[in-house]
């Protein structure tokens, strides 16, 4: 804001230099965030500020505010699991696929976590096997995909059939979980701040940070990340086999990273409910991909970004603590999810429009 | 040239589009034939036809009437995922207008809430058409939009109750026969008719492909694109209402929640084991047929092999993979490296040709081989 | 020169023959490449020249033949395997990606990096050298698809320095550039033979042929014709080698010059005052009578394509009044054009013209069909007549009507989208680039038809960056500059001379003679250039 003044700086010749590539880095910036792949995310924001801005207006009372780290500790305890999906969701989305399969897997994990905890095997094994599994699913999906050619929609719909039909196999019912170092690990928690204001960090929430944090390094500063962002244009990875990356390796380990992103989903939605159930999940996928395009990313392919998905799974889980502070029928949620999507998508159409003129 | 006719034949057999699909279909019937003896045989009983031969038919009507609309929409390279909901949607309408009529036992109190139903589920694909041909919103997800909130709608027509009537002429067209074929199986026959000559005898398939092959290319060459692809996605809404009446029909209970739940996915899936490529373009009805058999048998066969029907989604999933695998390019090109006698000189059959993924420019397929 | 007889060869391929169901798109084809040459691969579309590079590059497998580099013999088995082999491939269509920066696409594959992660600072610093070495001064970090098509291009050239490749195939490079461009392109081509490079280039364009390659190999109908020094070979029998006929052919295309009658005095067909779009054209009047020819001139970008789909209703007008055989008639989209007999032939024929995977038959069919309505269809017998009339008409080869038309060659896809325009009975018909990257015989058959269909009534807009065949077909020739008709120049006696053009386009520029970015076809003003 201010600039450095003579007297605070020793040589003032240097200062000028400092403070031109400020400048330069604001408008470079400004730039960046301006251009037309960076403005849905810039959307997504300000309707983030817009719904936390109505939120404090209607639901603020004089003792508490309805801004509060409260409120997004409470988002996150409810949704981490769903930022996890969305985060595997968004390599796949970038290269132009998408993965209808992980509502299913998550089902069919914490079923197979109930069912194997009772019967002694450790903690270990069995968190990392019930991972294991999703990520098995995601490279069956990878090699339909790479291998034989088949649309990963249609590739993702068989995943989806077989995941939903082996946790029917597993078990028709809800089974609980009554297990104690599981119990521990979903109950732990960093608690801060005292009262009513109590607000918590959860495994699943530092699990789910993780995740993101994983996935953004993978996407932004490694090979692999850039040929995911390669895929998705330029002729379905034609392009990219053309200028001699592995563009079928690629898209096989992005159906294994989103897959192993449902597993740990899997886990972490097990931890909040504590139980595993057939029924798990049924549309749990389409949320996931809701928050993905919410968060900014085509679903053409080629453009977006992890942090954008951040974004949209607040956004997603915003609207549902809005609607239960309206004190709204739970069906409601739906009906409104529909239109905040269609908002999004009319928004991201009308900047595509205007990117084109 | 060389190959003699009946290599002719049998390469043609071998190489059409529908050979894995038939073949999945006629294994399914015989499994189910040798594990449970009658199971194809068809009585006539009080001058209808009875056996599980019509029970697959009467079963497949649903299905087959979604994978209809779905498959003109996937031609214009297209998808609508909210058939299922509005399934939901049109049922609800017919039967909460029944519910709140004085004569719903009279047919032509039926016949305005049937027509009430489709005239809602039409609006229905108007507004997907809208959003895809007007706005330019991707497909999949301007379908989601209705196939998240549709079942909220429907939730809101039927005030969250299950709503249950009772109606004769309605209860006739899930239940009744014409002909000795039950009603629905009559009523998809009919609509199959209707679209394949509405697609075939016009010029409304050639256009429809040409959008899915190239949309650009095609508005230039003056085709209507707007006004064709909101007609396949109004037709898949209308035929959507159909179904869910027709599916509704014989309990006569809307239930909001479940009534097409998933429906979309089956409807998607009879498609592509028809042959119709998702990506778009080339689009094939009678496939679709197939297809809709297909699924309906799977989840007979699940019965008949005593097997807890839950599981039912195992073998759809078995069964797509297989009749994907086995219609992929990929597979084909290994069988005819592996020198197989089937070999001919006839080149494969169109659609697996014309795949986008695999044409021959497709270096992907190179590095798989290498 | 360098004169490669004394080296080996570095790619030396023998006996190549490929097989596509029911094609042999090549037959025992032998192709050698030496270190420090520039080589020409010619042919006439569907001749066998891409179909040959990539088998080089690993995207066709071979079913029979040898491929030696640097005397070793070696199978390529993918797009990877050709890039360890030393063989760089930059493509016509810019194969590159375009979300990603600059940098990423030059460097990607061989990125500098700490630990797993990507160094984004040395990434940028060692791609600012390469782009240096280019003499490309563009911000490493921008968006590839920010740039033009030409240092797109260059950036692809750049990545093959990278991987320092022994073989760089230039496949079309120069269809879309303009001559400073192409300058440029040529400047660092020679830069790279003299390092030592072996280069294989593909071009349509033959003065570009004879002003940068060393050797000539050329094709026809798959087969291999012979190897040729350039010094060797002049111009007429390369083209005479290239198409297997004599010069009888060609001079017909001169033939087409023969005096005609516009109708002058009659109601213009088309009239336009006042047409434009912001950022495209400005304030275009423009006035085409039957049986006219109007040819639009200028360079790329000028205004001359963009004027063309405004008229068509491809694009849709902001403002300006169209009438219609004297009757006022706004066009707005395609659909409109079509009923009002206006058709237009987009100059990119595959994004917009081909429907791929529908036969000839129906390819020709859909305008026609599009006019009737999707409810009433073409009587079989009816369309069975018109698809037989043009098949023989244009010459489309093979004359069946039920192959997809995707498998067509490009000049064979370019006159069934004529028959497709044609079968429509159109008033005005606009041609964009009806010849671009087709072959001389089909070349002539269309600009024959043209005049053809002139002499019956039909009014002509004809766009070609190949000024001659403009001057050729065309009454009157618009100029177009900087998205305004700057001149009007009469033709009716073909007594126009490309120079005549060239001054028409130069006239309002600024005194730059080096920087007047002639059609690459231009043949003497070229050579001066490089002299």
């Amino acid at each position: 804001m201010t600039a450095p003044t003579v007297t605070t700086t020793p040589a003032p010749q240097g200062a000028g230099s400092p403070q031109r590539s400020w400048g330069d880095r604001a408008a470079k910036l400004w730039h960046r965030m301006t251009t037309p792949s960076t403005l849905p995310l810039m959307g997504t924001l300000v309707t983030l500020i817009l719904m936390l801005v109505i939120g404090q207006m209607r639901y603020s009372t004089e003792r508490r505010d309805f801004v509060s780290i409260k409120l997004f500790s409470n988002l996150f305890v409810d949704n981490s699991y769903l930022l996890v999906l969305a985060v595997g969701m968004t390599f796949v989305i970038l290269t132009g696929g998408i993965d209808l399969s992980v509502g299913a897997v998550v089902a069919l994990v914490g079923l197979v976590i109930a069912t194997l905890l009772p019967t002694g095997l450790p903690l270990v094994i069995v968190l990392p096997l019930a991972v294991g599994i999703g990520s098995l699913f995601g490279f069956m999906i990878g090699v339909m995909v790479h291998y034989f050619s088949i649309q990963p929609f249609i590739a993702s719909l068989a995943a989806m059939f077989l995941a939903r039909g082996l946790a029917n196999v597993v078990s028709v019912q809800s089974v609980g979980i009554d297990h104690d170092g599981f119990s521990a690990l979903a109950g732990w928690s960093l608690k801060f701040g005292e009262g009513r204001d109590i607000w918590k960090i959860n495994s699943s929430m530092l699990v789910a940070v993780a995740v993101l944090a994983v996935a953004y390094l993978l996407l932004h500063h490694t090979r692999f990340g850039r040929t995911v962002y390669g895929v998705g244009v330029g002729d379905r990875g034609n392009a990219i086999q053309l200028m001699g990356l592995n563009a079928g390796r690629t898209t096989l380990w992005v159906y294994v990273i989103s897959g192993t992103c449902a597993g740990i989903s899997g886990v972490l939605f097990a931890f909040y409910t504590k139980s595993g159930f057939n029924l798990t999940g049924i549309g749990m996928e389409l949320d996931a991909i809701a928050a993905v395009v919410i968060g900014g990313t085509v679903l053409t392919g080629g453009a977006g970004y992890v942090l954008g998905t951040f974004l949209g799974v607040t956004v997603y889980g915003l609207i549902q603590v809005m609607i239960a502070r309206e004190g709204l029928d739970s069906w409601w949620t739906k009906v409104f999810i529909g239109v905040v999507l269609l908002a999004f998508v009319l928004l991201q159409r009308a900047i595509a429009r205007k990117k084109v003129r | 040239m060389t190959t003699s006719p009946v290599q002719r034949i049998v390469g043609a057999v071998w190489h059409h589009r529908l050979f894995w699909p038939v073949v999945a279909l006629i294994v399914l019937l015989l499994a189910c034939q040798i594990n449970s003896p009658g199971f194809l045989s068809i009585d006539v009983r009080n001058g209808a036809l009875f056996g599980q031969p019509i029970d697959i038919l009467r079963t497949a009507a649903t299905p087959l009437l979604l994978a209809l609309g779905m498959a003109l929409v996937i031609a214009t390279a297209g998808i609508d995922l909210s058939v299922g909901a509005v399934m939901a949607i049109s049922l609800a309408v017919s039967l909460t207008y029944l519910q709140g009529s004085a004569s719903a036992g009279e047919v032509p109190t039926v016949m305005a809430a049937v027509a009430l139903g489709i005239g809602v589920a039409l609006l229905c694909g108007m507004f997907n058409g809208f959003l895809v041909s007007v706005l330019g919103i991707q497909p999949f997800i301007a379908t989601m939009i209705l196939m998240v909130a549709g079942r909220g709608i429907a939730m809101l027509i039927t005030q969250a109750q299950i709503t249950t009537v009772t109606s004769a002429p309605f209860k006739f067209i899930g239940s009744g026969s014409v002909f000795g074929l039950p009603t629905p199986v009559v009523i998809a026959a009919v609509v199959f008719v209707i679209v394949a000559v509405i697609v075939r005898r016009t010029a409304l398939g050639m256009m429809l492909e040409s959008i899915g092959i190239n949309r650009e290319a095609s508005r230039l060459a003056g085709v209507n694109s707007r006004g064709i692809t909101w007609f396949a996605y109004a037709l898949a809404g209308v035929l959507a209402g159909l179904a869910g009446i027709v599916y509704g029909a014989p309990t006569m209970a809307a239930d909001a929640n479940n009534i097409g739940l998933m429906k979309e996915m089956d409807a998607i899936m009879c498609v592509v084991l028809g042959g119709t490529l998702l990506s778009g373009g080339k689009f094939y009805l009678s496939g679709t047929v197939i297809g809709a058999l297909i699924l309906t048998t799977i989840e007979r066969a699940v019965i008949i092999f005593h097997l807890p029907s839950q599981i039912t989604p195992l073998f759809k999933a078995i069964v797509i993979i297989a009749v994907c695998i086995a219609q992929s390019p990929e597979l084909r090109t290994w069988l005819h490296k592996a020198g197989g006698r089937m070999r001919t000189k006839t080149p494969p059959s169109a659609p697996s040709t014309t795949a986008s993924t695999s044409s021959a420019d497709d270096p992907r397929k190179e590095v798989a081989v290498s | 020169m360098s004169h490669p007889s004394g080296h080996a060869p570095v790619v030396e391929m023998t006996g190549i023959t490929i097989e596509f169901p029911g094609v042999k798109a090549l037959d025992s084809v032998s192709f050698r490449l030496f270190p420090g040459e520039v080589h020409a691969l010619m042919g006439e579309n569907g001749a066998g020249k891409s179909t040959l590079i990539k088998a080089l590059t690993g995207v066709y497998q071979i079913a029979a033949g040898t491929v030696n580099i640097d005397g070793k013999a070696v199978r390529i088995t993918g797009t990877d395997a050709a890039q360890k082999a030393g063989i760089s491939t930059v493509y016509q269509e810019v194969n590159l990606c375009g979300n990603l920066s600059v940098a990423e696409n030059i460097m990607l594959g061989h990125e500098p990096r700490f630990g797993p992660f990507i160094s984004w600072r040395a990434l940028k610093a060692q791609a600012a050298t390469f782009l240096a070495r280019l003499h490309l001064d563009i911000d490493p970090s921008s968006k590839l698809s920010e740039h033009s098509i030409a240092v797109q291009q260059l950036c692809a050239i750049a990545r093959s320095t990278v991987v320092q490749a022994k073989v760089l195939i230039l496949d079309e490079p120069t269809s879309s550039l303009q001559q400073a461009e192409v300058d440029e392109l040529f400047a660092v081509i020679r830069e790279l033979r003299d390092q030592g490079v072996a280069i294989l280039f593909v071009s349509h364009f033959l003065d570009q042929i004879y002003e940068i390659s060393d050797r000539i190999t050329v094709l026809r109908n798959g087969s291999f014709i012979g190897e040729y020094m350039v010094s060797d070979l002049p111009r007429l029998q390369l083209i005479e080698k290239m198409i297997g006929r004599s010069g009888a052919e060609l001079e017909k295309i001169d033939k087409t010059s023969e005096r005609r009658d516009p109708q002058q005095d009659a109601t213009p067909i088309y009239q336009a005052a006042g047409l434009g779009k912001f950022g495209k054209v400005e304030n275009v009047d423009i006035t085409v009578h039957p049986g006219e020819i109007v040819g639009l001139a200028g360079l790329l970008g000028s205004g001359r394509t963009e004027t063309a789909r405004l008229m068509a209703g491809v694009d849709r007008p902001e403002h300006g009044e169209t009438s219609l055989r004297g009757k006022p008639t706004p066009i707005n989209d395609p659909k409109t054009a079509l009923k009002n007999n206006i058709v237009y032939s987009s100059e990119d024929r595959k994004k917009e013209g081909i429907i791929g995977d529908l036969t000839v038959r129906e390819n020709i069919a859909l305008a026609l069909q599009s006019l009737r309505g999707v409810w009433r269809p073409i009587p079989k017998a009816e369309l069975d007549t018109i698809v037989e009339r043009y098949l023989t008409a244009l010459r489309i080869y093979p004359a069946n009507p039920n192959m997809l038309i995707r498998n067509l060659s490009g000049g064979n896809q370019q006159k069934v989208l004529l028959a497709r325009w044609l079968a429509t009975q159109p008033e005005l018909l606009i041609l964009d680039e009806p010849t671009r990257g087709i072959d001389i015989g089909a070349k002539a058959d269309i600009q024959r038809l043209v005049v053809e269909q002139a002499r019956e009534g039909m009014g002509f807009v004809f766009i070609s960056s190949e000024f001659e065949e403009v001057l050729r077909v065309s009454d009157r020739v618009l100029i177009f500059k900087d998205r305004v008709i700057t001149d009007d120049l009469d033709n009716a006696e073909h007594t126009l001379t490309s120079t005549d053009i060239l001054h028409a386009i130069a006239a309002l520029t600024d005194a730059k003679p080096r920087d007047a970015a002639q059609p690459a076809t231009h043949a003497t003003v070229t050579k001066e250039h490089n002299a």
